[in-house]
């Protein structure tokens, strides 16, 4: 029977997405400041409305809906599913002032875009865009690529241990630190560490690439957030290829793939344990599917004969593959090619890439490398038991930071998720056909939208269909979310509708 | 739903509509506050030319297919006479026009990239590029960029001034020079110029203040501020 919704379950579920409203208002203030300083008067007062907006309704929330009821999973996870519904729409606000976007369901879009870390953009005329509205669209990535909640869990972490559950419904299944405000701090600590490294990094080697120290500071921020949170935003519209420099792809390349690594590898390699990078069955998994994937793709390449220098093919069928596998969605080459120079095979591979993701608890998207790993380990496990004597028992197991028996409980619930990321990724293929758009671009683009990936063969545009539009923000949320918090949300509206009690 | 059902007192269905309702209100009103307040919706007074849309459904439009895997790529054609291109038809048929002399007219924009080589420069061809100009002088959307990497002799550089950006319109360049499907440098679809002249000089692009935007962020601002006065002051007497 389904309970009704009482007085206390809006008022918590409202409470906690009014602090994210409130951080994405202050959050705002980052752009407002840079559009202070460069001049760019209208987007000020665009930020300054919109953090403003963002702000009154998030304190008006802790005014009327504070609340000291502990949170239970079913609100954390549909305040979460809310949050993400919500948040862009006042993120998108500067965006749609900025006047590059052509309707207000554009600027939602490139929020979420910007929020789930896909990539996908609706900008009109991006190499005219304000740096301040620019900066903002990267941010996006950033504190979504953190996790909004992990953002707000840092900042106004007064709820203490009641809001892991904010904390895993977006995404994050694993703790890494007993607590989770703790967990929140590391996730953070780790960020800002590749920041400094990685933006420095940037801005020598964009330096070297040709631009003047401040514009190299400029786009290196950028580019980092962009790769590290394997957004795939990028400061102009020809994305890396602007540069036209190897170095610098050779640089965003392990950026990309830290953003890729789950923050539980990364705590244990920040504690010393090395080994780990070797026997977690994530690393291995990815190992073992860019082995052959590139394998695959450099054949596709050279069968189709579109590089016959095999350093420059190497280059960038691995700086495409890193992008898309760790579902960033930056690119070297122009997404057009893709269709018209890289023949089937290749782009085939990248679409697998992208569908396959990056590793759980990361900033990446996709099926993730745990399910793959856990499914292939029962595949194992069941063709061991058909081989053995009937009265074996066959024990597999799997390391991740320790190991870890594999029980059937682990593979039916990789295989339900991997079911569920097939019918998203398909689902939206089917729609992208419905509008006359061939299987291979309709499925590339819903995949890219769905994945977190980003990479575009050119179908996202803006002026696409507004139905497609929406269907891809569907996507794009209910990938990042990984399913479950959507489903809490619609239970709770289904709970309103048919609840008896 | 709530942690325990002791004391469950569900909202009745027509107040939880009046809140679903205050909601929708709320987030619309944000919505309408962005439409009120954008830019006015100004044409650039060009038409709009149908077929330079760009659209993945239209059949490419080239002499020979897309190369496929297995499949002997067509040797170079005509390399000798100079061809009017754009970007969509460089991107169209990348084989087509590999290695053939070219004649490309783009907006000079994002920056100029000294090299040893010479220096990387983006051309841009789009709707914002000549006629129609930057976004930021008009409202009239016209989709995303498009344009070509191009590798100019350094000596040629002189003559560009404005590189396009955020405030700025770039100056528009008409080069000659060989197309390379994969150049040589490594660098995929990209012309090296052996000619460039400048054909329309870049200029600042002014923004100027909408005022109705200020004063909507002022009161924003001072509601806000008073919403979190008030906020505070509440908290402290719980």
């Amino acid at each position: 029977m389904l309970f009704r919704p009482d007085r206390r379950d809006f008022s918590l579920i409202g409470f906690y997405t009014g602090k994210v409203i409130f951080g994405i208002g202050v959050a705002m203030c980052v752009p407002a400041v840079m559009a202070l300083v460069l001049g760019e008067y209208n987007d000020l007062t665009s930020f300054l409305l919109g953090a403003s907006l963002a702000i009154l309704v998030g304190r008006a929330a802790e005014l009327f809906l504070s609340t000291k009821e502990p949170l239970s999973t079913s609100h954390g996870l549909a305040t979460v599913a809310l949050s993400w519904t919500v948040a862009p729409l006042f993120a998108g606000l500067p965006l749609r002032l900025s006047g590059h976007y052509a309707s207000y369901l554009d600027a939602y879009f490139e929020s979420m875009s910007g929020f789930a870390t896909i990539g996908l953009t609706l900008a009109n005329d991006l190499d005219h865009m304000s740096r301040s509205v620019n900066l903002w669209r990267h941010l996006m990535q950033f504190i979504g690529g953190q996790g909004i909640i992990v953002v707000v869990l840092t900042i106004f972490a007064s709820a203490g241990g009641r809001i892991g559950y904010l904390y895993t419904g977006e995404g994050r299944e694993e703790k890494i630190l007993p607590n989770v405000i703790r967990t929140a701090r590391f996730i953070w600590r780790v960020a800002l560490i590749y920041a400094v490294i990685g933006t420095s990094a940037l801005w020598l080697s964009l330096m070297h690439a040709g631009l003047d120290p401040a514009g190299a500071l400029y786009h290196g921020a950028n580019l980092f957030m962009a790769a590290f949170d394997t957004g795939g935003f990028a400061p102009q519209s020809s994305s890396v290829a602007f540069y036209r420099s190897t170095l610098v792809e050779i640089v965003l390349l392990p950026i990309m793939t830290a953003g890729g690594f789950s923050f539980a590898l990364h705590y244990q390699l920040w504690i010393g344990r090395r080994d780990e990078l070797v026997r977690n069955i994530e690393t291995r998994t990815i190992a073992a599917s860019m082995l052959v994937m590139f394998a695959i793709m450099v054949v596709g390449l050279g069968r189709t004969g579109t590089f016959t220098d095999v350093g420059v093919m190497m280059r960038h069928s691995f700086f495409q593959l890193v992008s898309a596998h760790t579902t960033t969605g930056l690119s070297t080459v122009p997404g057009r090619m893709y269709v018209t120079d890289w023949g089937v095979l290749a782009p085939a591979v990248l679409v697998t890439a992208m569908a396959l993701g990056g590793m759980a608890g990361s900033t990446a998207g996709g099926i993730k490398a745990m399910r793959v790993g856990l499914i292939l380990k029962g595949l194992i496990r069941d063709v061991r038991k058909v081989l053995l004597p009937e009265d074996a028992i066959v024990v597999e197991t799997f390391h991740s930071s320790t190991r870890r028996l594999l029980t059937d409980t682990q593979v039916r619930a990789a295989a339900t998720v991997l079911l569920l990321w097939l019918v998203l990724y398909f689902g939206g293929g089917l729609i992208g056909l419905f509008y006359g758009y061939e299987l291979q671009l309709a499925l590339f683009e819903s995949t890219a939208a769905a994945s977190s990936a980003g990479l575009s063969v050119g179908l996202v545009r803006p002026d696409l269909e507004w139905p497609l539009k929406v269907v891809y923000v569907a996507q794009m949320m209910i990938g990042r979310l990984e399913f479950i918090a959507v489903f809490a949300l619609l239970g709770y509206i289904l709970a309103i509708v048919r609840g008896r009690v | 739903m709530s942690s325990s059902l002791r004391g469950h007192k569900p909202v009745e269905r027509l107040r939880v509509l009046m809140g679903a309702l205050a909601l929708l209100g709320m987030l619309g009103s944000v919505v309408i506050i962005g439409e009120v307040l954008r830019h006015p919706d100004t044409r650039a007074g060009v038409p709009d030319e149908e077929p330079d849309h760009f659209d993945p459904r239209d059949e490419i439009d080239c002499p020979e297919p897309p190369p496929r895997e297995g499949q002997e790529r067509s040797p170079q054609g005509d390399t000798t006479t100079t061809v009017d291109v754009s970007s969509s038809d460089l991107y169209d048929c990348p084989q087509f026009f590999d290695g053939r002399r070219v004649r490309y007219r783009g907006e000079v924009v994002g920056a100029l990239l000294h090299r040893d080589t010479g220096v990387w420069v983006q051309l841009n061809d789009d709707a914002y590029a000549e006629a129609l100009g930057p976004l930021p002088a008009h409202r009239d959307y016209r989709g995303g960029n498009s344009g070509v990497g191009v590798l100019l002799p350094t000596r040629l550089t002189a003559q560009i001034d404005l590189v396009g950006g955020p405030q700025t319109r770039g100056d528009v360049v008409e080069i000659e020079g060989m197309f390379n499907r994969v150049d040589p440098s490594g660098e995929v679809a990209v012309i090296r110029a052996e000619t460039a002249e400048l054909t329309a000089s870049g200029e600042a692009l002014l923004d100027p203040l909408l005022t109705h935007r200020l004063v909507a962020a002022v009161l924003a601002i001072l509601f806000a501020g008073g919403m979190v006065a008030a906020e505070r002051v509440v908290a402290r007497r719980r």
